[in-house]
């Protein structure tokens, strides 16, 4: 467990009585720990669920954020990362130690349906034992993996040996039960709707889908493993393009750079902050084009219009942000302390470039309502399928567009605020439909918001002083975190809240790094809002989720 | 129905108007950005063997081979397990390794991607454009092969 | 106005070639080649519609450039494509039911084929003139969603079989506006032969500054008109009613096993459906082959009216999203009926009334 040392310019974040909360939580507390994002509140593992209910219920953390678990010398971990979907600054984190001989600890599905899937995670890669979960299967790796990759006996050198009978054949059985009606489908990991290589077992009764359960983990590249093998300085950063790679990198880079700097204590000049904001609001246009685009591939069927005309607008935004950053999807513009290049020479053309596209963005999105928001037939697709409930999407961690669509007025950048946001002119976006189509609108009109935020960024950036325009701070070449010291931060990325948890342990490397993947979670109700509807509606529901298997399965 | 029939006004209006996006590559090469980052160039004369850029690389693409004396022998570069991150170039003190804005290469097997330095030497601009004019300022003019003032070995 | 050719082709084919002497099999013969013929030019038409057409087509609407590295316009990507296609492994599934799976594509493309034996396309270009001619052409069009669920069935593929299951129902449900609304026609004409329709469209229906308007039956009844192309659309599969494809949704559907020369086989076969859809919309609705110029330009007329009907299904696939199964059965039994019916018997009140 980690002793903090208290540093006076990094106070713990305020607003939360911890004091009040560990009186409310009485005796389930048995130790008190610090992070830099939030205090902890050790927790015996048969007393999770008490804790948690009282806390959701009683002080309204009702946001399981993430759930971090990792292996210690002498024992394992899972942390809780509770927020509040009023107001995410309000954190409280919830350790859970057990022990290396019997790693078993009570499930909190029962308070969070998101725990779920993160606990399946952890229970794949670390091995902690969840009491009480329902379905505690892996969720990322095979089924017939051998061994937990992320804990400490794990020999990453022996070979993963599956004996033929376990690969039987898994289409054998294709009916619920031998007197059902119901017929078992495999919808992917290669089918033309689902954006990348998820599996859905479906059980289809006619046209109606009975039963999905998302098998994710195709994708899977151990991208935390990899960043607990980089060093903090540089070679983390390129990865975080590649975990939600559909052109939103800047907006990883940017929850790996939040972590990092907080973590490390570092500044960001003024002038980068906003450079940063521009370049990331690009980035979430070019990912909601993509989104949009398919989603629109999802509900015309074929090779449409309307996906091309998405497309072409992308390529635009990543032809200013290749001119910004030297890459059109891959971008590592980001360093810890500021960003790598300034603005390209000559700015003019830069800014005139850019003003181009924001002056062209109102007509394209014009197009767009005409094609998808004002077309009857799509309005009888989208409109009233694939609800999602806002107690259910909160309840199962869903964030961004996701749970804007859902009427949840929740959205980082606001409530908790980071790089020039506050400063700026703009709204959140939220819908009340909790149907597909108001997921389209709120993609739709946040586009409208991140030219408003790009166009004020362009003026301030053109009117910085020229002596006052650094684009790094001092950073040292090696950075060595404190011991043990644990943080959690969280961004809004394009598809919802994308968090980073580090822990360090005085290396130049993390113990521990812990991505929290917005698309994960928002993949999680997709159950939720497929059951007993047609099977076309359950294809445009998970459209309209924009899940990007990079980041699902990591 | 209104809709519907905007929705074919606006196809239609994209069908007449003649405009395309896509280009027909390779007759119309695309353009770059200054900053764009391609294959790397390498030069010899200007490596110093700091080994800064095979500490830094993410991925374990750059292997460097020296001798006992230190004194460098190989230098390899796996341009199909690259990941363009261009970490290389800014660590190298010496600008002696260089993100082209050439991104047209092909390979038959994954050996053909693995370039020895003579092949790195080699890799052509892409439309002579010296990509480091865009780069960091003061860096200086990339020097060509053998007109270095300076010989580190 | 045009006269209409009274000589059918293989008649005209008999005399030409002096086949007449040799009694019935004269007559097969030159029946036999005037179907060639026939057949040949619809086949053309698909192979340059499909892997040409329908590209460079789609490419207008979403400002592209599409095909264009083989012969002038990438035409010759034809020839590349026939070749690609017919060279590629025919992969049966183990499972296959198999005399239904490889009668499947042959059923759905000769349908489509046996279609065209009595529509008149202009130039003396017409293989038969039966007295049932439109009732035979509507017969043997729906032929085809036998082979469509023998392809889906016998796939023992489950996207297969959704989408066989789905074309059928889509069929039955179209099928029967699609009939009704060419019936409402045949009580103007009062005739079911195919000639004898075209040639009652040939009467002016009035006379607008100087110029005669023709009393095709899209102008003396656009409401059945409009009827017509829409449950075409669906009988032909095509946006917003492709829902037995529904690539999104069960990969290609029916065709989701297919390779190789069944695979091209269905493809000609859908393409052959829409032409057709194409022909019975021009004959019964834009008057066949007539349009201004000698009658020796009938057929040049008529495929343009065939084409202006492809053009049409492929402008609906790039700017209307697909109708869900219900919503597209619901649309069948609950509008296009009821309207169909309703069609029909004003147009019944309407001859009534006047005639």
């Amino acid at each position: 467990m980690s002793t903090q040392k208290e540093t006076p310019d990094k106070p713990v974040v305020e607003g939360v009585d911890y004091d009040a909360l560990e009186d409310l939580l009485g005796e389930t507390v048995i130790d008190r720990e610090s992070h830099l994002n939030a205090e902890g509140f050790v927790v015996r593992p048969d007393e999770v669920q008490d804790a948690l209910f009282t806390l959701r219920d009683e002080a309204g953390f009702d946001h399981l954020s993430c759930l971090t678990a990792q292996e210690y010398e002498d024992r394992y971990e899972s942390i809780y990362h509770l927020k509040k979907y009023d107001d995410p600054t309000e954190e409280v984190s919830v350790v859970v130690p057990t022990s290396k001989e019997e790693p078993v600890s009570q499930t909190a599905e029962p308070v969070y349906r998101t725990a779920d899937w993160h606990e399946r995670e952890a229970y794949d890669l670390i091995g902690i034992d969840y009491d009480g979960h329902p379905d505690l299967r892996r969720i990322l790796l095979p089924e017939t993996w051998q061994g937990h990759p992320l804990g400490k006996d794990y020999d990453q050198d022996k070979p993963q040996l599956v004996s033929f009978d376990e690969h039987a054949n898994p289409l054998q059985e294709d009916h619920a039960d031998a007197e059902s009606d119901t017929m078992f489908v495999n919808i992917g990991p290669h089918h033309p709707a689902t954006h990348g290589v998820l599996h859905l077992e479906t059980t289809l009764d006619g046209e109606t889908v009975a039963d999905v359960d998302p098998d994710v983990g195709y994708l899977h590249r151990c991208e935390e493993q990899m960043a607990q093998q980089g060093t903090y300085r540089h070679q983390i950063m390129p990865y975080p393009d590649r975990w939600d790679y559909s052109s939103a990198g800047l907006l990883n880079e940017w929850a790996y750079a939040r972590a990092a700097e907080d973590l490390a204590d570092l500044d960001v000049p003024e002038y980068a902050q906003v450079i940063r904001t521009m370049g990331a609001e690009l980035c979430r246009i070019a990912g909601h084009m993509l989104a949009v685009g398919t989603f629109a591939l999802d509900v015309y069927g074929d090779f449409t219009a309307i996906f091309m005309y998405a497309m072409r607008d992308r390529e635009k935004v990543q032809t200013i942000l290749e001119d910004l950053t030297g890459q059109r999807m891959m971008f590592n513009y980001f360093r810890l302390g500021g960003v790598a290049w300034d603005l390209p020479e000559p700015r003019d053309e830069f800014f005139e470039k850019t003003r181009d596209f924001l002056d062209d963005l109102p007509e394209a999105l014009e197009e767009y309502h005409d094609l998808m928001t004002g077309n009857e037939i799509f309005q009888s697709r989208c409109l009233d399928t694939g609800i999602l409930e806002p107690e259910a999407a909160k309840s199962l961690g869903a964030t961004g567009p996701v749970a804007r669509g859902s009427g949840i007025d929740y959205d980082l950048r606001r409530d908790d605020p980071y790089g020039y946001y506050d400063e700026l002119d703009w709204d959140v976006v939220t819908e009340d439909g909790c149907d597909n189509y108001s997921r389209v609108l709120v993609r739709l009109q946040e586009v409208e918001q991140s030219a408003k935020i790009i166009q004020q960024c362009i003026d301030l950036l053109e009117d910085w002083p020229e002596e006052d325009r650094d684009i790094q701070s001092n950073v040292p070449r090696t950075l060595k975190p404190d011991p043990d010291t644990e943080i959690y931060r969280a961004v809004e990325g394009a598809k919802g809240e994308l968090g980073i948890y580090i822990r360090s342990d005085g290396t130049d490397k993390p113990a521990r790094f812990k991505i929290r993947s917005p698309c994960f979670h928002n993949l999680s109700t997709l159950p939720e809002m497929a059951n007993g509807e047609f099977l076309a509606d359950m294809i445009a529901s998970l459209g309209s989720l924009d899940i990007i298997l990079g980041e699902v399965d990591r | 129905m209104i809709g519907l029939l905007k929705s074919m006004a606006t196809t239609m209006k994209h069908a007449l108007d003649g405009n395309t996006f896509t280009v027909e590559y390779p007759e119309t090469a695309p353009e770059v950005s200054p900053r764009f980052r391609g294959v790397h160039k390498f030069s010899q004369e200007r490596c110093i063997w700091c080994r800064q850029c095979e500490n830094v690389c993410p991925n374990d693409t750059i292997q460097i081979v020296t001798d006992d004396q230190r004194n460098g022998e190989q230098y390899n570069l796996h341009i199909g397990q690259c990941i363009y991150c261009r970490l290389c170039e800014e660590v190298c003190p010496v600008d002696a390794i260089l993100l082209t804005q050439n991104f047209e290469f092909t390979g038959d097997t994954k050996d053909d991607l693995v370039y020895n330095k003579e092949q790195l030497k080699n890799v052509p601009w892409y439309k002579d454009i010296d990509p480091l004019e865009s780069r960091e300022p003061d860096r200086g003019a990339w020097i060509g092969e053998g007109e270095g003032e300076l010989d580190y070995q | 106005m045009i006269a209409q050719q009274k000589t059918l082709l293989p008649d005209r084919v008999s005399g030409l070639l002096g086949l007449g002497q040799y009694g019935v099999a004269g007559d097969l013969v030159a029946a036999f080649l005037a179907a060639f013929l026939v057949g040949n030019l619809m086949l053309a038409m698909t192979g340059v519609a499909g892997p040409w057409a329908k590209r460079k087509i789609t490419a207008a609407f979403t400002d592209r450039i599409a095909v264009d590295r083989i012969g002038p316009f990438g035409l010759f990507i034809i020839v590349a494509d026939a070749v690609r296609l017919l060279s590629k492994e025919l992969i049966i599934p183990k499972n296959a039911d198999r005399p239904a799976f490889d009668l499947a594509p042959i059923v759905v493309a000769s349908s489509a084929l046996l279609g065209f034996a009595v529509i008149p396309m202009g130039t003396g270009i017409h293989l038969a003139d039966p007295e049932v001619g439109l009732a035979y052409v509507f017969a043997v069009a729906g032929i085809a969603s036998i082979g469509l669920a023998m392809g889906g069935y016998a796939s023992a593929n489950k996207y297969s079989l959704l989408g066989g299951l789905r074309a059928i129902a889509q069929n039955i449900a179209y099928e029967i506006p699609l009939v009704i609304t060419g019936a409402s026609v045949v009580i103007f004409t009062g005739t079911l032969q195919m000639s004898e329709i075209v040639a009652q469209q040939a009467d002016p229906l009035v006379t607008v500054a100087g110029i005669t308007i023709p009393s095709w039956f899209a102008f003396v009844n656009p409401f059945a008109f409009v009827l017509f192309v829409v449950a075409n659309l669906a009988e032909v599969g095509r946006n917003p009613f492709d829902t037995p494809e529904a690539p999104t949704e069960i990969v290609a559907g029916y065709q989701t096993e297919y390779s190789s020369v069944y695979f091209v086989l269905f493809y000609l076969g859908e393409f052959l459906h829409i032409f057709l859809g194409g022909a019975i919309i021009a004959t019964v609705f834009l008057g066949g082959p007539a349009g201004p110029g000698p009658a020796a330009l009938g057929i040049v007329w008529f495929t343009i009216k065939i084409w202006a009907v492809f053009l049409l299904t492929q402008w609906f696939r790039s700017a209307i999203p697909r109708v869900r199964i219900d919503q597209l059965i619901q649309i069948g039994w609950k509008g296009m009926l009821v309207l169909s019916f309703a069609n029909l018997v004003l147009t019944a009140i309407i001859v009534g009334v006047i005639v």
